[in-house]
């Protein structure tokens, strides 16, 4: 059967409808294939209307690991290992229901987050015009806007609904979660509102993925605020903050075409490499200092020569790139994705040695 | 309609060997896009003069890039003669081209239609930025089809877009709804004629007899190349790229005998059903075009609606 297509102009009443599939009507979905003009008055998007039924949909588990992005869920529940087993190690463990609870509201926030932030990503027009491999639910169909929204509303509201308890029980958990709700309003509500595309977004997403939430799990379990958890979730907040960075790279052509603002379609192609590059060496060397303060100094030493060592590939694939619309780009998000996870293991791998020196 | 875009008498005499070299670029050429301004200009009767302008200066750009393309490839033939930087020296060839995009401002600025010089300047400046990342991936065998059409919508599509929308703004209509079809429908025609000249690299439609796997052999994983080697692993695309002729190619896909062929075959079909929801989307603005035009205007759309046969499928439309 031929497809059939609406294009829709931004001033016309019916393009929000048709943007959030807030008119399904006859079991149809409007599918963005086209957006042009992003970002102006003059915006237009031409929709693909398809038959619900006719939309090829993954497995179950696919579908609902693509729609909360199940892949990025270290970011959270590394940081709880490492609160759990440092706390547990000095004996600061005092409330475990607390921090149960903690851990399953920031999943379920995370969840419901990782799909808001789809959704704004397919209002804004991010994903819109930086097209990518990767399975997105909402641009593939599977999905309305709409619907998503409800679900990350749900899971939101849950997570809130568990935090409860825990706010009660340690009064300073409040303060944490009233930090970053200032935080993360501020970066909603300033222009251009996403954390991916403005600087102050940038620094409050360092803010709200690192300090706060390595701090919030501690006040969970009951130990209170220091610095070393501080400390870990600044270095934790930059590595996730780095990694966005080279995500923003790898679009680095199609956003500045779209006018999306961010560190690297400010910086350009080739300062945007040596930043990259500089901007790990800087997380290297606060990773030996954090390790020199809170961690057996022969491990700083050793961690610190290996995470050089994990990070060649990725400064080489950096330095070598040539191009910003080649394979390169995919290449440079996948190697620092690993160095990412190889740093993590090495994170994993020392506190698993304190524990064994504990328990064994 | 034929347009004269060539004249001796446009270009100074006593410059060595410019003529010369003009009087090889622009013979033997097919002229597509300035029949292109034709088939537009006529339905809304754009004056003689500014049709053979707008001819002139889509050619003039169109084959300034070529000089320009050809020296940057080391391409070493040009419409089966041997390519200006060749013949002549590399020096010539860059300036000639740039000789020919001075021309066109000259020319356009006289004509006085400030809309019209900006949107060309945009136009070439497109261009340039498609050859520059074209450059760019040369040796990218790992390239995504994606990524090539964004190439492709600079490099290509700009000249087809301008094609569209230059003899609307000639007669000075404006109407932003009007240009942005123009400008999608020219996109579409753009990545459809890519397409298909894609595909003669593999033999496919190939009627006029082009060099097969030329592109391969340059380094340039065309769109096509990129779409049949998607999913396949490093070897199998190393082996893609190696190949020195067709039968060669279809064992990358299977070692059997003909077995490579038939999957290679089926994904031509697939491609081709890509371009055919390509197609369904250029029907689509040209209902919305339609919308638009008043009276005799309304003629554009059936000489616009052949166009997608023409370019893509490469056949004559049945009338």
């Amino acid at each position: 059967m031929p497809s059939r297509y609406v294009t829709i102009k931004q001033d016309e009443p019916d393009f929000l409808n048709y943007l959030w599939g807030r008119n399904e009507k006859n079991n149809l979905r409007a599918i963005p294939v086209k957006t042009y003009n992003l970002g102006t008055a003059e915006e237009l998007i031409t929709f693909e209307i398809r038959d619900i039924s006719e939309i090829e949909k993954p497995g179950l588990f696919v579908y609902i690991s693509s729609l909360i992005k199940l892949k990025s869920f270290i970011l959270i529940l590394f940081p709880l290992f490492y609160v759990l087993s440092k706390n547990y190690l000095s004996n600061t463990f005092f409330d475990p229901i607390g921090i149960m609870l903690a851990s399953v509201s920031s999943i379920l926030l995370f969840a419901g987050m990782n799909i808001r932030n789809d959704v704004y990503d397919h209002i804004s027009g991010f994903d819109r015009v930086n097209l990518d491999s990767n399975n997105k639910p909402i641009r593939l169909g599977w999905i309305s806007p709409h619907r998503a929204s409800r679900w990350s509303l749900i899971l939101v509201s849950v997570s809130a609904l568990l935090a409860l308890p825990a706010a009660l029980l340690h009064r300073e958990l409040v303060g944490v979660v009233a930090a970053a709700a200032i935080l993360f309003f501020m970066g909603r509500f300033s222009k251009n509102n996403s954390y991916k595309q403005q600087h102050l977004g940038e620094v409050i997403l360092i803010l709200l993925i690192g300090p706060a939430l390595a701090s919030g799990y501690q006040v969970a379990l009951g130990a209170g605020i220091d610095t070393e958890v501080l400390g870990f979730g600044a270095l934790w907040g930059f590595a996730v903050f780095y990694l966005i960075q080279v995500n923003n790279f790898s679009h680095i052509m199609t956003s500045s075409q779209s006018g999306i603002k961010n560190t690297m379609t400010k910086l350009g192609f080739d300062l945007s490499q040596k930043f990259l590059i500089l901007a790990w060496i800087f997380f290297i060397a606060v990773w030996f200092l954090f390790h020199s303060q809170y961690a057996n100094p022969r491990f700083a030493a050793l961690s610190t020569f290996l995470l050089l060592v994990f990070s060649l590939p990725l400064f080489m694939k950096i330095a070598n790139i040539k191009s910003p619309m080649g394979s390169g780009l995919q290449i440079v998000r996948k190697v620092a994705n690993k160095t990412f996870l190889l740093m993590v293991s090495l994170f994993l791998t020392e506190n698993f040695l304190y524990l064994w020196e504990v328990l064994f | 309609m034929s347009y004269k875009i060539y004249s001796s008498k446009d270009f100074p005499a006593y410059l060595p060997k410019l003529n010369a070299l003009f009087e090889d670029l622009f013979s033997g050429g097919k002229g597509f896009r300035s029949k292109l301004i034709g088939i537009v200009s006529e339905p809304l009767a754009v004056p003689q003069p500014t049709q053979n302008l707008l001819a002139q200066t889509i050619e003039f750009i169109h084959n300034a890039s070529l000089l320009h393309d050809d020296l940057v490839d080391r391409s070493h033939l040009r419409r089966g003669k041997k390519t200006a930087w060749l013949k002549y020296t590399p020096e010539y060839a860059v300036l000639a081209g740039d000789y020919l995009l001075a021309r066109v401002m000259v020319n356009l600025s006289s004509f006085g239609n400030i809309k019209l010089v900006q949107y060309t300047s945009e136009m070439i400046s497109d261009l340039l930025e498609g050859e520059w990342l074209q450059d760019s991936i040369v040796g990218d065998y790992f390239v995504t089809l994606e990524q090539l059409d964004r190439i492709h919508n600079l490099k290509t599509a700009s000249l087809f877009k301008w094609c569209l929308r230059a003899p609307f703004i000639s007669i000075e209509r404006y109407d932003t709804n009007l240009h942005f079809i123009l400008n999608e429908m020219g996109s579409i025609l753009g990545q459809l004629f890519q397409r298909s000249d894609d595909l003669l690299d593999y033999d496919i439609r190939n009627h006029e007899g082009k060099a097969v796997l030329g592109d391969l052999k340059s380094g340039y994983l065309n769109s096509f190349g990129s779409f049949i080697s998607k999913g396949m692993k490093p070897a199998q695309i190393e082996q893609l790229v190696k190949s020195a002729g067709l039968e060669e190619l279809y064992l990358c896909f299977s070692p059997d005998d003909g077995g490579g062929k038939q999957i290679f075959l089926q994904k031509v079909a697939e491609f081709d059903q890509i371009n055919v929801k390509l197609i369904e989307l250029y029907s689509h603005h040209l209902e919305n075009l339609d919308k638009l035009l008043v009276g005799e205007e309304k003629k554009l759309l059936e000489n616009l609606t052949p166009l997608t046969e023409l370019l893509y499928w490469r056949r004559r439309p049945a009338t």
